[in-house]
C-alpha cells in the first residue's frame, strides 16, 4: 500500500489555518478513492449482513406452515454460511483499505511534521523544549490517527443504521417504535462513559507523572538525602503522591469497571423489552413468530455500532484537541529562509567575512511555557551591539571574552542561525541574506561549543556534513584532528558504534570528532567555537600544529578560552559585555594590558598549576 | 562492575517463571479474602448470564410459542380457552420479563463489585510493592546511584510496578474469570442439551487454532511495531536535539530520508498487522457463524424428524423447540468470548513477567554500605575528625583491583580539632569534594580509616551519623515545595520561629519576605525560581536550622552579584562559628577566616598552615592565591 507523501504530488499546504476537521479531509485528500471505496463495501456489508435475519425469519415460516423439507433445511444452513462468508470478505477489505490508509496517513503525517520540524530555526527550538515537540509526535499524532482509521471506519458503518431500522420497521413498526427511546442511550451512555474515561485518565497520568517526578527527585538529590538523613521524609512525601495516584486510579476503576456491565447490562435491557413486547404480540396473534425473529436479529446487529457511536464520538473530540496541538507546530514559519532577494546562483570564492555595525537581540514568544525560554539569554537583551570587524579572505581571526560576552552569538549570526537586529554580515562582500542558506551553510565549516553526536559510528559522524568522502579523505582529517589516535581502545575504532549523544566518548574525543566532521566539509570559512576545551593542553597543540596547514587560505573564525591556542591568530578580537572592547594581535594586546592582558596572565599561573610547580613570586 | 547491580530493559521471557509468579502471589496474600469473594462473585455473574439464555428459552418454549395455544389456534378451538390461554401466557412472559431484568441487574452488580475488588487489591499491592522499591533505593548508597543512571530506578519504580499491576493482578483474576466462564457454560450447555452442546461446539478447536495463529502472528508485529516506533521516536528526538547541526551541515534532506526509512517500516509493520486483524475478526465471526448454523441445521432437523413422527400437535418437543436454539446461540457465544481473551492474556502475562523479574532484581540488589549489627548511635558529636592514610576511588571497592591513575585520594593524613575551621584550597580534580563525601559515608574509603570523635565513622549507624554533619553541597539541590519546606526538610519538631531565626540570621530572611508567599512560596522544580544567590543561602538556613556538630561546606564557585556575594560571606562566617567546619574554599574572604588551610594537589596534601604562613612560603599555595584570591579583594571577576 502506498503512502501519499511518497509520491509525486506530495502534501497539501493549505489548510493549516483551517478547522482540524477540514483539515483532515484535504490532507487525506490523496487517498479519497480509497475511503469511497471504503465506503462501497460497507454498503455491500450491510446489505449483505441485512440477510440473515431476512433468511432467518422466512425458515421460521417455512416451519410454521410445514414446508420444512430437509433440503431446504439445507439450503438454509447455506445460505448462513454463505452470508458470513461474503461479509467477512467485505470486511476484510473494508478494514483494509480504511485502517490501512490511516496508517499511511500516519505515515504522511509524521513526514510532514518531521520536515516541518527540520524546516524551522533555531529560535523555535528555543522556544519549544524537545519534551513538548516530542509529546506530539507521540501523542498527539496517534490520538488523531485513531480518529482518522477506527473513527472514520466506525462513521463509515453507520450506514448499517438506516437499512437496518428500515428492515426493522418492516418488520414491526410497533416494536421498531417503542425501541426508539432506549436505544439512543446506549450510545450516550458509552459516549458518557468514556469521555469520563478519558477525562480521569488524563488525571491519572498527571498524578503518575507526579509519582515519576518525585522518585526522579529524589533520586537525583540523594546526596542531599543521604545527608541531611531525611529518607522518612522523602517516604512520606512519596507515599503521599502514591496514594494521590492510587486513589485517582480506583476513582477510574470505579467508574470503568461499572461501565462495560453497564453497558452490558442495558443492552441485554433493550433486548429483553423487545422480547417482552415482540412475546405479548405473538402471544396476542398481532406478530408472528418469524418476524418477531427476524426483528430481534436486527436489534442485535445494531446496538453495538450504536455503542461504538458513542466512542467515535469522543475519539473525534480527542482527535481534534491533539490536531489543534500539532497546528500550532505547523503554523510556526521559519525566521530565516531564502528570500526574494536571494540570488539562486550565488557562490563563495573567498570567503572574506564582515560583520557590518552588527547588533543583536534574542526574542523569547513561547510556543507553550517553557523552560527552555528560561535559559536562553534573557529575552529582548542586547546579545551583541555594534560589532564590527573583518576577517579578510584567508586570513584567522580569534574571539575572546568571558562567558556570555556574546561570542557563540556571532558564529551563530554568522551561519545565519539567526538574522542581525541590526547592521549585516557579509561574506565575500555580499549580505548573507542574499546568499542561498545551502551555500552559505555549505562553505561554513563549523564546530559549535556544545558538540553534538549521533548514534551512529565514529565514521558516519565524520562523514556527516559529506558522506560521499572516500576512506582516505576521513582518515586524512582525523589526523589532523588526531581522532584515530583517541579512539584507541574502543573496541571497533572508526566504526565503533557510539551511544545516544556520544556517551561512549569522553568529552575531549567528542570535540576531535567534531572538529574531524568539520574540516572533512573542506569549507571555506572554518568556525571553531571553543571546540579544544576539552582537549588537554599537549594534544590541543598538535592539533593546532596540524591546523595551521589546513587553515591556509582558509577564512577563519575562532573563538576559545585558551589564549595558547589563538595566540598567533592574525587579529584579535576582545569582547566584553556584547561589545568590542580590545583588538589587535597578540602582542599588542599584551602590552595594551587590559582585559586580555589579565586572562593571559592568569592562564599562565594555571597552567603552572596544572603541573604542580610554584611560580615564584607569582605574575603579579 | 562485575558485582553492581545491572540492569537489563531488553527481557524479553518466553516462558512462565513460577518463581517470581510466587513471589507476586505473596503480595495478594493479606488480601485472600477479598480475592476468594472476588472469584466467588465471577462465579456468581457467570451462573447468571447463562441463566439468562436459559430463561428466555423457557419463555420462548411456554409462553410465546406455546403449543397447547398454537394447537387451540390452529384448531379453532374454544374462544374463551384461547383467551383463558393468552392471558395465561402473556402473565407468565411478564413475570419472566420481571425475573430477566433481576438477573440483568444482579449481574451488574455482582460484575462491578468484583473488579472493584480486583482493582483495590491491586492498586494496594502496588501501592505497598512501590513503596518498598522507593524504601529500598533510599538505603542504597552513592556508589550505587552513580552506577546505574536515575532514568532506569525510575522506571522500575513507576513503569515496572505499573505493568505488573495491569497485567498480572487484574490479569490473573481476568483468566480465572475467563476460566470460569468457560466451565459454567459447559455446564448449562450439557445440562440442556448434551447432543447439542456437542454440535455447536464442533466449531470450537477450529477458533481456538485461529486464535492461537492469530495471537502468534499479531503479537510478533506488536512487539515489532513497539521497536520500529521506538526507533521513529528516537531518531526524532535526536534530531530534534542535533537540529542545529543538521541545519549547519545541511543535511535536512538526507535526515528526513533516513526517518521517512524508519516511519515506512514502522507503518509496513502496522499494514500486516491489520491484515492480521482484518483475517482474524471475519475468520472469527465466521466461524461463530458456523456454530449458529449448524445449531439450527441440528435443531432444525429433529423438529422435522418431530414432525414427521408425530401430529401436528406436539410438533414441538422439548428437546426440539425455537428456544433451545434461541438459548444455544447465545450460550455458544458466552463460550467463545472467554477462548478468545484467554490468549490474549497469557501473553500479557509473560511481558508482566519480565517486569517482575527486573523488581524483584532490584529489591535482592543488598546495598553495600550497611550499619553494622552492633553500630553506635550518635547523639552529639564534640566534632574532632580524623583522615588516618585514606586511599579512595570511585571505582571498585576491592583495593586490589583499582589502576594507580584511578586514585582520587592517596594516603590523606588530616587531623581537626573540635570547633577548629579548616578551608581546603586546591586545583579542579585535587580531591577536595571528594573529602566531604567520605565524611558523611555516602562511600567506604577502600584503605585507611576516617574517624569521628575517635570513633571509625563505619561503626556508627549512618543516619545518625549524617545527622550530625551539616553538609553543604556547591549545586544546591532543592525539593519542589515551599522555602519553609526546604528548611525544615521533614523535621516536624522544629518551630517555625526556629526557621525564621535560621533563615535571617544567614541573612535569607530578606529574600524570603521578598517573594510573593514569603515562607510558604513555592520553589518549583530544582529551584528554577531562585537565583543561585538566594539558593546558596536558602542551603545555609537548612543547615543552620538542623544544627550541626560538624560543617562541611563545598562553596560554590559560581559568581553573584557582589550585594549577594557580601551576604553569603558573612553568612558562611556565621555558620562556622563555633563549630567543627571543612570548607572547600573558594572565595578569599573564607580562607582568611579559617585557622588552618590545607593545601591538596593530585590526592595528596601538599601544605598546611595559616593563610600569612602559607603565603609567605611561596609554595603552591602561593600561585593558587595568585589565580582564584587575588582578584576577589578589588571585586574583579573570577
Amino acid at each position: 500500500m502506498k503512502s501519499a507523501s511518497d509520491t509525486a504530488h506530495g502534501l497539501p499546504d493549505a489548510g493549516i489555518d483551517r478547522h482540524p476537521l477540514i483539515f483532515l479531509l484535504l490532507f487525506n485528500r490523496p487517498y479519497w478513492r480509497r475511503y469511497a471505496v471504503g465506503a462501497l463495501l460497507a454498503v455491500f456489508f450491510a446489505v449483505v449482513s441485512l440477510g440473515t435475519p431476512f433468511a432467518f425469519r422466512q425458515m421460521v415460516t417455512d416451519f410454521d406452515a410445514g414446508h420444512m423439507n430437509a433440503k431446504r433445511l439445507a439450503v438454509y444452513f447455506l445460505v448462513f454460511l454463505s452470508i458470513a462468508s461474503f461479509s467477512g470478505v467485505f470486511r476484510y477489505f473494508q478494514r483494509m483499505l480504511m485502517i490501512g490508509t490511516s496508517r499511511c496517513f500516519e505515515y504522511d503525517l509524521r513526514n510532514y511534521y518531521f520536515q516541518h520540524i527540520l524546516s524551522l530555526s533555531r529560535a523555535f527550538f528555543h522556544r519549544c523544549p524537545t519534551g513538548d515537540i516530542m509529546a506530539r509526535a507521540t501523542n498527539d499524532l496517534n490520538y488523531v490517527r485513531d480518529f482518522v482509521g477506527p473513527g472514520i471506519m466506525g462513521a463509515v458503518d453507520m450506514i448499517q443504521l438506516p437499512l437496518t431500522i428500515g428492515a426493522m420497521v418492516h418488520m414491526s413498526p410497533r416494536l421498531t417504535l417503542l425501541m426508539a427511546a432506549p436505544l439512543p442511550i446506549v450510545t450516550l451512555l458509552v459516549y458518557f462513559f468514556v469521555r469520563f474515561m478519558h477525562t480521569q485518565s488524563r488525571i491519572v497520568q498527571e498524578l503518575f507523572a507526579a509519582v515519576t517526578e518525585k522518585a526522579q527527585e529524589n533520586l537525583a538529590g540523594a546526596r542531599v538525602v543521604k545527608a541531611y538523613g531525611i529518607a522518612d521524609r522523602e517516604q512520606r512525601v512519596f507515599l503521599q503522591v502514591s496514594k494521590d495516584y492510587m486513589r485517582a486510579n480506583l476513582k477510574l476503576a470505579v467508574v470503568t469497571s461499572m461501565a462495560w456491565p453497564m453497558i452490558g447490562a442495558f443492552i441485554g435491557g433493550v433486548v429483553l423489552l423487545a422480547i417482552w413486547e415482540g412475546g405479548r404480540l405473538v402471544i396476542a396473534g398481532k406478530l408472528d413468530l418469524a418476524n418477531m425473529t427476524g426483528f430481534l436479529l436486527c436489534l442485535l446487529m445494531i446496538v453495538w455500532p450504536l455503542a461504538q457511536f458513542g466512542w467515535i464520538l469522543t475519539l473525534y473530540q480527542r482527535g481534534a484537541v491533539s490536531m489543534e496541538r500539532l497546528k500550532r507546530v505547523f503554523q510556526e514559519k521559519p525566521d530565516v529562509f531564502d528570500g526574494p532577494d536571494t540570488d539562486p546562483e550565488a557562490k563563495i570564492e573567498g570567503g572574506a567575512v564582515r560583520f557590518e555595525n552588527v547588533s543583536f537581540a534574542y526574542h523569547s514568544a513561547p510556543l507553550s511555557e517553557t523552560k527552555d525560554a528560561e535559559k536562553s539569554p534573557e529575552p529582548g537583551r542586547a546579545a551583541l551591539t555594534a560589532i564590527d570587524f573583518e576577517i579578510p579572505a584567508g586570513q584567522t581571526v580569534a574571539i575572546v571574552g568571558p562567558t556570555g560576552s556574546g561570542k557563540s552569538t556571532l558564529t551563530a549570526l554568522l551561519a545565519r542561525e539567526y538574522d542581525p537586529t541590526e547592521g549585516r554580515v557579509l561574506v565575500d562582500g555580499r549580505d548573507i541574506r542574499q546568499l542561498p542558506l545551502r551555500v552559505l551553510r555549505g562553505a561554513i565549516g563549523c564546530v559549535p561549543q556544545d558538540t553534538f553526536i549521533f548514534s551512529e559510528t565514529v565514521f558516519e559522524n565524520a562523514k556527516l556534513g559529506r558522506p560521499d568522502a572516500t576512506d582516505d579523505e576521513v582518515r586524512g582529517v582525523c589526523a589532523i584532528a588526531q581522532l584515530e589516535e583517541a579512539l584507541g581502545d574502543m573496541p571497533d575504532g572508526m566504526n565503533t558504534l557510539l551511544g545516544e549523544r556520544g556517551i561512549n566518548l569522553s568529552g575531549g574525543q567528542k570535540q576531535r570528532l567534531a572538529l574531524a566532521r568539520a574540516l572533512l566539509c573542506d569549507p571555506a570559512i572554518l568556525v571553531l567555537d571553543d571546540a579544544l576545551s576539552s582537549v588537554d593542553t599537549h594534544t590541543e597543540e598538535r592539533i593546532l600544529e596540524g591546523l595551521r596547514a589546513f587553515m591556509a587560505g582558509r577564512t577563519s573564525l575562532i573563538i576559545a578560552h585558551r589564549i595558547s591556542s589563538i595566540r598567533h591568530a592574525d587579529s584579535i578580537v576582545v569582547l566584553d559585555g556584547g561589545r568590542i572592547v580590545e583588538r589587535g594581535t597578540h602582542d599588542e594586546l599584551v602590552a595594551l594590558d587590559g582585559l586580555y592582558a589579565g586572562m593571559y596572565r592568569r592562564q599562565l599561573l594555571e597552567t603552572a598549576l596544572e603541573d604542580g610547580v610554584p611560580v615564584e613570586g607569582g605574575a603579579s | 562492575m562485575s558485582d553492581g547491580y545491572h540492569m537489563h530493559d531488553e527481557v524479553q521471557r518466553r516462558s512462565f517463571d513460577t518463581q517470581s509468579m510466587r513471589r507476586l502471589l505473596q503480595y495478594v496474600r493479606p488480601y485472600r479474602g477479598w480475592m476468594i469473594s472476588a472469584l466467588f462473585l465471577l462465579l456468581g455473574a457467570a451462573v447468571l448470564s447463562n441463566l439468562n439464555p436459559t430463561l428466555i428459552m423457557w419463555a420462548i418454549d411456554t409462553y410465546i410459542a406455546s403449543p397447547e395455544r398454537t394447537a387451540l389456534e390452529q384448531a379453532h378451538g374454544d374462544p374463551a380457552l384461547l383467551q383463558a390461554a393468552i392471558r395465561e401466557n402473556r402473565h407468565g412472559l411478564t413475570m419472566l420479563t420481571v425475573i430477566l431484568a433481576g438477573l440483568l441487574i444482579g449481574e451488574l452488580l455482582l460484575r462491578w463489585g468484583q473488579l472493584i475488588i480486583v482493582s483495590f487489591v491491586g492498586q494496594t499491592t502496588m501501592l505497598k510493592m512501590r513503596m518498598q522499591l522507593f524504601a529500598h533505593l533510599q538505603e542504597m548508597p552513592l556508589r550505587f546511584l552513580d552506577r546505574n543512571p536515575v532514568g532506569r530506578l525510575m522506571t522500575r519504580v513507576t513503569n515496572d510496578v505499573e505493568k505488573i499491576q495491569q497485567t498480572i493482578v487484574t490479569g490473573v483474576v481476568q483468566a480465572a474469570s475467563d476460566c470460569m466462564s468457560l466451565v459454567v457454560v459447559l455446564i448449562f450447555m450439557l445440562v440442556i442439551d448434551w447432543q447439542l452442546a456437542l454440535i455447536a461446539l464442533a466449531p470450537v478447536p477450529l477458533i481456538a487454532t485461529v486464535t492461537l495463529l492469530f495471537r502468534k502472528y499479531a503479537h510478533h508485529s506488536f512487539l515489532e511495531i513497539q521497536r520500529k516506533i521506538a526507533r521513529v521516536n528516537a531518531y526524532l528526538q535526536e534530531n530534534v536535539s542535533g537540529m542545529r547541526l543538521i541545519q549547519l551541515f545541511c543535511r535536512e534532506e538526507p535526515h528526513f530520508a533516513e526517518y521517512r526509512a524508519r516511519n515506512a517500516d514502522h507503518r509496513d509493520e502496522w499494514l500486516r498487522q491489520v491484515r492480521n486483524y482484518a483475517l482474524y475478526f471475519p475468520a472469527v465471526e465466521f466461524l461463530g457463524t458456523l456454530s449458529l448454523s449448524l445449531i439450527i441445521l441440528f435443531c432444525g432437523a429433529r423438529i422435522l424428524n418431530a414432525n414427521s413422527a408425530a401430529t401436528a400437535a406436539n410438533m414441538v418437543t422439548g428437546h426440539a423447540s425455537y428456544g433451545t436454539m434461541f438459548a444455544f446461540v447465545f450460550l455458544a457465544d458466552h463460550f467463545f468470548g472467554p477462548i478468545r481473551s484467554l490468549a490474549d492474556r497469557y501473553n500479557l502475562l509473560l511481558e508482566a513477567m519480565a517486569s517482575s523479574e527486573r523488581v524483584f532484581a532490584l529489591l535482592d540488589t543488598q546495598p553495600e554500605i550497611q550499619d553494622k549489627p552492633d553500630a553506635v548511635p550518635c547523639e552529639r558529636l564534640n566534632g574532632s575528625v580524623e583522615f588516618d592514610n585514606v586511599w579512595f576511588s570511585y571505582g571498585d571497592e576491592n583495593a586490589e583491583s583499582i589502576k594507580p591513575e584511578d586514585w582520587i585520594l592517596k594516603g590523606i593524613n588530616l587531623k581537626i580539632e573540635p570547633g577548629e575551621r579548616v578551608a581546603i584550597v586546591g586545583h579542579t580534580g585535587a580531591g577536595k569534594s571528594t573529602i566531604i563525601g567520605l565524611l558523611s559515608r555516602f562511600y567506604d574509603v577502600q584503605r585507611g580509616a576516617i574517624r569521628a570523635d575517635g570513633v571509625d565513622v563505619r561503626d556508627y549507624q549512618q543516619v545518625a551519623l549524617r545527622r550530625r554533619i551539616g553538609v553543604v553541597l556547591q549545586d544546591v539541590f532543592l525539593f519542589s515545595g515551599t522555602i519553609e519546606d526546604n528548611i525544615r526538610l521533614g523535621d516536624t519538631t522544629m518551630t517555625m520561629e526556629r526557621v525564621r531565626e535560621c533563615a535571617e540570621y544567614v541573612n535569607a530572611g530578606k529574600f524570603i519576605d521578598k517573594t510573593p508567599g514569603g515562607y510558604q512560596y513555592h520553589v518549583g522544580e530544582r529551584g528554577n525560581n531562585l537565583s543561585t544567590g538566594e539558593r546558596q543561602l536558602l542551603a545555609f538556613a537548612r543547615t543552620l536550622a538542623h544544627n550541626p556538630d560538624i560543617l562541611v561546606l563545598d562553596e560554590a564557585t559560581s559568581s553573584v552579584d557582589t550585594e549577594t556575594e557580601a551576604l553569603i560571606q558573612d553568612a558562611i562566617g556565621k555558620l562556622m562559628e563555633g563549630r567543627t567546619s571543612i570548607v572547600i574554599a573558594h572565595r578569599l574572604s573564607t580562607v582568611q577566616h579559617a585557622d588552618r588551610i590545607v593545601v591538596m594537589h593530585h590526592g595528596e596534601i601538599r601544605e598546611t598552615g595559616t593563610h600569612q604562613e602559607l603565603l609567605a612560603k611561596g609554595g603552591l599555595y602561593r600561585t593558587l592565591y595568585e589565580l582564584q584570591y587575588k582578584g576577589q579583594e578589588i571585586g574583579g571577576r573570577s
